[in-house]
């Protein structure tokens, strides 16, 4: 016995005193999301409804398409505990490399490509389950050095792509009931990922690595395998974000469009409910987390705020919708 | 005794050894990188992160992260050009500008502090959300408007101007520096954030107030970050929302290759010191030696990873958690 | 300190008694303990030293009796009032910053005596000379700005008990140093440096001293007092004690009679698992045995025998530096975890909470983390075998709420215990079980079922390799007793035989 077991005996205690309500305090957590989507949604009708036309859901969902695989990508990392700062990186090189290589080389360059990133995140992954490190000091150095393999491919200029440009862009410019098709393959990439973490044995390791690494490597989980997959779909996640951000801009360069998603990929898996610490993943809600990320800017400007605000809201949303979902849990150590 | 040994290799004097090292190196490159005005330039790159790395190192002691540098600089050092003398705005309000941006900076890691002690949010959430917060302050004070640009000359020339050599953000720094040290070294504040590092549970076992530290810890951070953005400022000439821009991803690896675990209750303010020399000292000579600076984040990329797996190298195990 | 106080006991307990529900941890337990005397504690797990030592620290609270320190009668509400009356306890595990100095440490303590703490400077220079004072008076040779994570365990030790000497009774009273298994993990040599160091607490404190090191009690302390299910079974001086003496008091005489029925080994029968000369510096070594199918084998030791890094090692949790491992006759190379479990083995760890089980998925998912094959359906997971495997274990071992959806997290240990088992027991190819205290913090009726589930397990013609809480349950369950001392085999008895071993026998294996 030592006095700072029993207070941690005691605290997780209160903590699972609190179990009664954990059934409430999971739905909570489940509709959370879409709720505060929503709810944003709701005060923008109130204000301005014309933004809620369809050009407005276009550009919407056109600007979340990015955020959300990126976010999808995050949230499956996240899911295993872990974080990876680079896939936004891994995204943003993709889609040069596509702008470089498509149009010599049509739909072989987009599976290379692809193939490559995936490759990008596995090796995140392996150096993570090989030498133990923390994964935000390891994807903080892929990230450094993604940049600058991006600035050298790209040698600093926008890379248009010429040839075969219908082959990328008409992800973009195909519209199913009014939204393009890149935010529609976000969609479908959520859905796949949640059937991969509801129904596969893969994504049940996951999520049980994310919940007791200890446990389940004692019970015969193959952890670094796991990790490495997750890695690895960020990876691709990123990759067919790179693919959307050429489908729109029809170019590709390291300062361009697509080159400031990690915080919002970051900010649209938390808002999307998903767990800093792990095993808490629902890639369903990330759908609605990278809409209230990528809406914010467009309810500002329904409400009459200026662009300005925007910052201010995402942060404030942010800690919210933690705060919110972290209620039940009061008594842990968190750090 | 042997670990004694390595953590002494680890510690300060092995970052020493890389410094001299390197310092040499650049040297024979590059004969300019040695030149007194070289240095000089040198120490005036490192005055700002070496502010904020001595906040952050505060937060990264307890086992935390702060992740908001980059909008509180914006945010407090905005706030402190608009009410100082400039092109934009009548107003000078001469040192109640420092105080009010100071505070501001305080007051954003107050509340980062209090959301994550008192409502158990993570601080990786918190300051990623506060990040947001004091950059939407910034634009918000930008505006639409003129680019606020400084007026009192001899106020943006300070930064620069030498006194026994050294400029003078340096030795602002360096003051700052001192301070951190003291604080982190010798008070029941600064080896209460290594003992929450090292093992939360038995702080609060032992009635340490570690609430009121976090708390501390965060508000100090927002201080500095709001410290380095006024000097950012000053620096520049003009006061901008992205003044930070780039400081996270300078800062923070230069406190975890200085040997400051992000785990907690390792390392120091000297350490991270060290670290941000010799991140800044390197991005320097590898300009100087003719490298191309978009190479500046590859290179910071490749020794973050060597530093860190070599760290950790020796204590992989087959049960242990890596996250 | 002044002399007045002398003639009052440093510490009376009158007819502590303490219950948990239906259970009686403590029944009326008197003891009074002179200044300058070191008494003993020892009892078996369970016989209510750590409610006993709890309510001494003010953690707990008795339900009934009194305590009088120095002469004065007292309530602990918290640990600060024991603090305050003079009530230094260094806990059996280590509750030390690792990062900060020897000095820092010991003037933890201090700070919160004072229950307040200070933003103010840290004086180093008082700091440290008060460590080297206190180092002194417990005669003490330790730098007090050392690390204490460089130091040794016997160190860190002595700073643990350097923290509990600060404690400064009101009006000159005596305090009161309470050593909860202090020599636990330390080897021979090291022992004789804390033994050294208790001599010379005496000269200004009392002490409490529980240890399962019956041979050490009977030489350090004065007197010694025994607890059995809660009751002081005896107190008396330890000159002329032996240990035959004590183990009457702390457990019943006579043989247990082992319950269940044993079938003697079929000859030329091949072990399922054998163990050759395996160690693992600092843990164990030269440990070799066998295990056969439809065996129980039960590894008995103290805590830091060994036991415990041994059946990791088996399992493939922790790697071995010497010796091999046969699984049907086959040698083993680069065990692991996952090769582990293909041969047939698994492990349910001491440690549920953060070992065992995962608090945050269900039992649908907790049952079907052990990856069968039955439960995939091609790449898609098969989630009605899942749950209906689910609920036919649920059923089985009769796990209350029997909820499959329900979050393990939200059931009682023993029923999470339940799972756990289930878990493994699942497991078509299952031939090995490697149970760590798997009846740890269980009540009797959940002890029971557990017990009975593996004694059918066996009966299957599984393996089964466990590390019991108390040497009853070996008694009652094994085929082969294995006893580990300091990480070495001490003694190895085959139950099939059928004699009456008692546990005192036992006992004196283990120590």
């Amino acid at each position: 016995m030592s006095v700072a077991q029993t207070i941690t005996e005691e605290q997780k205690g209160t903590q699972f005193g609190m179990i009664n309500h954990f059934g409430r305090i999971a739905s909570w957590h489940t509709i959370a999301p879409p709720v505060v989507f929503f709810a944003m949604l709701i005060i923008v009708s109130i204000f301005n409804p014309n933004y809620l036309g369809p050009l407005g859901i276009s550009i919407a969902t056109a600007s979340a398409a990015p955020i959300l695989l990126i976010a999808l990508g995050q949230s499956m990392v996240l899911n295993v505990g872990s974080i990876d700062l680079s896939n936004a990186a891994i995204s943003l090189f993709g889609a040069i490399l596509l702008a470089l290589s498509v149009p010599d080389f049509g739909w072989v360059s987009i599976i290379v490509v692809l193939a490559l990133l995936t490759f990008l995140g596995a090796i995140n992954g392996a150096i993570l389950a090989y030498t133990q490190i923390p994964s935000f000091a390891l994807t903080l150095g892929t990230l450094g050095i993604l940049k600058t393999a991006t600035l050298v491919i790209s040698g600093s200029e926008t890379i248009y792509v010429t040839n075969n440009r219908e082959l990328i862009t008409l992800l973009y410019l195909t519209k199913l009931g009014g939204i393009s098709l890149t935010f529609w393959l976000g969609i479908s990439v959520a859905l796949i990922l949640w059937a991969v973490l509801r129904l596969t044995m893969t994504g049940q390791d996951m999520t049980g690595i994310g919940k007791n690494e200890k446990g389940a490597i004692l019970t015969g989980v193959p952890v670094k395998r796991v990790k490495i997959m997750a890695f690895a779909l960020s990876g691709f996640a990123g990759g067919l974000a790179g693919f959307c951000i050429v489908a729109q801009a029809g170019s590709a360069s390291a300062s361009g469009l697509g080159s400031n998603l990690l915080l919002p990929g970051i900010a649209a898996a938390l808002v999307g409910g998903t767990s800093i610490s792990g095993g808490v993943t629902n890639p369903i809600n990330v759908i609605f987390g990278a809409l209230t990320v990528a809406f914010v800017p467009i309810a500002i400007q329904a409400i009459g705020f200026g662009a300005q605000a925007q910052s201010l809201v995402y942060g404030f949303f942010i800690i919210l919708v933690v705060a919110l979902s972290t209620i039940g849990s009061k008594t842990r150590i968190v750090k | 005794m042997t670990l004694a040994r390595i953590r002494k290799w680890n510690g300060p004097t092995g970052i020493l050894l890389a410094l001299c090292a390197l310092i040499l190196l650049f040297s024979f490159i590059n004969p300019r990188f040695a030149s007194v005005e070289n240095l000089q330039n040198v120490l005036f790159q490192i005055s700002v992160p070496l502010i904020i790395v001595v906040g952050t190192t505060l937060v990264i002691q307890m086992g935390s992260i702060d992740l908001s540098v980059e909008g509180v600089m914006g945010a407090a050092g905005m706030a402190w050009i608009l009410m100082s003398a400039n092109t934009r705005t009548e107003t000078d309000f001469g040192m109640w500008a420092w105080v009010i941006a100071l505070g501001l900076g305080l007051g954003v890691g107050l509340i980062a502090g209090l959301i994550y002690s008192k409502l158990k949010v993570p601080s990786f959430v918190v300051s990623l959300g506060t990040w947001y917060v004091g950059l939407g302050i910034a634009v918000l004070l930008y505006g639409n408007s003129m680019l606020p640009t400084l007026t009192n000359d001899s106020l943006a020339r300070w930064p620069t101007q030498l006194t026994l050599g050294l400029p003078h953000s340096f030795w602002l720094a360096g003051l700052v520096f001192i301070a951190g040290l003291i604080v982190s070294n010798h008070t029941h504040f600064g080896r209460g954030l290594m003992a929450i590092g090292n093992n939360e549970a038995i702080a609060i076992a032992n009635g340490m107030p570690v609430d009121r530290y976090k708390i501390m810890a965060f508000s100090l951070a927002g201080l500095l970050a709001g410290l380095a953005g006024i000097l950012a400022t000053i620096q520049l000439g003009s006061g901008s929302p992205d003044i930070g821009s780039g400081q996270l991803f300078v800062v923070i690896p230069a406190a975890v290759i200085g040997g400051t675990s992000l785990s907690g209750g390792e390392g120091g303010v000297l350490r991270s010191a060290l670290g941000v020399c010799l991140l800044i000292i390197l991005n320097n000579g590898l300009v100087l030696s003719g490298v191309d600076p978009d190479y500046q984040s590859g290179v910071f990329g490749m020794i973050l990873l060597i530093a860190v797996i070599t760290v950790a190298w020796p204590h992989i195990d087959r049960l242990k958690v890596a996250k | 300190m002044t002399y007045q106080s002398t003639q009052f006991p440093v510490l009376k307990l009158t007819g502590i008694t303490r219950s948990f529900g239906p259970v009686k941890a403590l029944n009326n337990v008197s003891l009074s303990i002179q200044k300058g005397e070191v008494l003993g504690l020892i009892g078996e797990n369970g016989a209510g030293k750590s409610t006993l030592l709890k309510i001494l620290a003010g953690i707990e609270q008795p339900d009934s009796g009194t305590i009088e320190m120095n002469g004065a009668m007292t309530r602990f509400i918290s640990p600060y009032d024991a603090l305050r009356a003079g009530v230094g306890v260094v806990h059996q595990e280590q509750s030390l910053f690792t990062n900060l100095t020897v000095a820092e440490n010991i003037a933890q303590q201090m700070v919160e005596k004072h229950g307040r703490a200070r933003f103010g400077v840290q004086d180093w220079t008082h700091i440290n000379q008060q460590a080297a004072r206190v180092l002194q008076k417990i005669g003490v040779d330790l730098d007090p700005k050392a690390i204490v994570g460089d130091l040794s365990f016997v160190d860190r030790q002595m700073v643990e008990i350097a923290r509990a000497v600060c404690v400064d009774p009101k009006q000159g009273g005596t305090p009161l140093i309470i050593l909860d298994e202090p020599t636990a993990v330390l080897e021979q040599a090291e022992t004789e440096v804390l033994e050294r160091e208790i001599r010379k607490l005496r000269e200004f404190s009392s002490v409490i001293f529980v240890s399962h090191r019956l041979d050490e009690v009977l030489r350090i302390c004065d007197r010694v007092v025994v607890l059995r299910n809660g009751v002081l079974t005896s107190d008396r001086s330890t000159k002329g004690a032996s240990k035959d003496d004590l183990f009457q008091a702390m457990v019943e005489d006579a043989p247990v009679k082992t319950t269940r029925v044993r079938r003697p080994k079929k000859s030329g029968e091949q072990p399922i698992l054998s163990v050759k000369n395996m160690g693992k510096t600092g843990r164990f070594k030269n440990v070799s045995f066998d295990a056969y199918a439809g065996k129980i084998t039960a590894i008995i030791g103290t805590n830091g025998s060994g036991r415990g890094a041994l059946v990791r090692s088996l399992f493939g949790a922790e790697a071995f530096d010497s010796g091999t491992l046969e699984i049907s006759g086959q040698s083993v190379t680069s065990w692991s975890i996952s090769r582990a479990i293909r041969a047939g083995l698994a492990y349910v760890p001491a440690e549920r909470k953060t070992e065992g089980m995962i608090g945050g998925y269900n039992g649908i998912r907790n049952i079907a983390l052990s990856r069968s094959d039955q439960f995939k359906m091609g790449p898609l997971l098969n989630l009605r075998k899942m749950k209906q495997a689910a609920q036919h274990w649920f059923d089985r071992l009769g796990v209350s709420p029997n909820d499959i959806h329900k979050p393990l997290a939200a059931f009682s240990g023993g029923n999470q215990q339940k799972v756990v088992l289930a878990k493994w027991l699942n497991l078509p190819d299952l031939r090995i079980l490697i149970l760590d205290h798997p009846l740890r913090g269980l009540d009797v009726g959940v002890s029971h079922t557990v017990n009975a589930e593996i004694r059918r397990a066996c009966d299957t013609g599984l393996s089964v390799i466990m590390i019991p809480d108390t040497i009853e349950e070996a008694l009652e369950l094994a085929d082969e007793i294995l006893v580990l001392r300091d990480g070495q085999l001490s003694a190895r008895h085959d139950l099939s035989i059928g004699t009456g071993l008692s546990i005192q026998e036992i006992m004196a294996e283990m120590v």
